[in-house]
């Protein structure tokens, strides 16, 4: 093409680089996507883990206490148990606080995502086949065969 | 205990990147395209998708940092 269809050239290479966008876009918010689901996934093992712990820290501790009322002379220290079963729930609520943050945060990207997803599958076609036209008519103004046509 | 979700690649990155390369087929296509259908499709067309890019990534960056921060807090 020659300088004199610079305009053209530049109009075509703007329409290319709306498209690519448009793909490189949907990969990029479906990859978002995924992220999210993925920790909370990750999340949710993590705070099952802890659950499980948490349970089997609280049946340990009662069969110590247990055992403590049952032997009057010999004193049981229960104490490791009952750090255990603290640890387990402070890592269990550590864990559902950034599930609450994350569910929150997740609220408010959503309206973005949505709006840019509309863009992306709506408008951006819309912006590309007005390119297409005018590249089109600028074409047929100068009696220029189209590329590829 | 697994070792975690491992977060992919950052997309809002790759999505910075590509916004970048977008401007600069703008910004290349602006001094040969200069008529009032120009000025149409910048108002109508190329300033809400900059803007609504910009938008959406500046969110799914601070989405990626919290989920970043979340896996690592809960290592």
């Amino acid at each position: 093409m020659t300088a004199i269809h610079a305009d053209i050239d530049a109009l075509t290479g703007l329409r290319a680089a709306l498209t690519r966008f448009r793909y490189a876009q949907r990969e990029v918010t479906d990859r978002g996507a995924d992220a999210i689901e993925g920790t909370r996934a990750s999340l949710e093992a993590k705070a099952s883990h802890w659950r499980a712990r948490l349970e089997q820290g609280r049946a340990e501790l009662a069969a110590c206490r247990d055992r403590a009322a049952a032997e009057q002379d010999a004193p049981v220290d229960c104490s490791g148990y009952a750090r255990a079963v603290s640890e387990a729930g402070e890592r269990l609520e550590h864990i559902r606080l950034w599930q609450q943050r994350i569910d929150q945060q997740v609220i408010e990207f959503q309206g973005a995502a949505s709006r840019f997803k509309n863009l992306l599958e709506t408008d951006l076609p819309r912006a590309e086949e007005q390119l297409a036209a005018i590249i089109a008519s600028l074409h047929a103004a100068r009696r220029v065969q189209p590329s590829g046509s | 205990m697994s070792a975690g979700y491992r977060l992919p690649a950052r997309p809002d990155r790759d999505g910075d990147q590509q916004l970048r390369l977008l401007e600069d087929a703008w910004e290349k296509a602006v001094p040969h395209w200069q008529d009032d259908v120009a000025r149409q499709f910048g108002t109508h067309h190329w300033v809400p998708l900059r803007d609504e890019s910009r938008l959406y990534l500046e969110s799914l960056r601070a989405m990626m940092d919290l989920l970043d921060a979340a896996e690592r807090d809960t290592e």
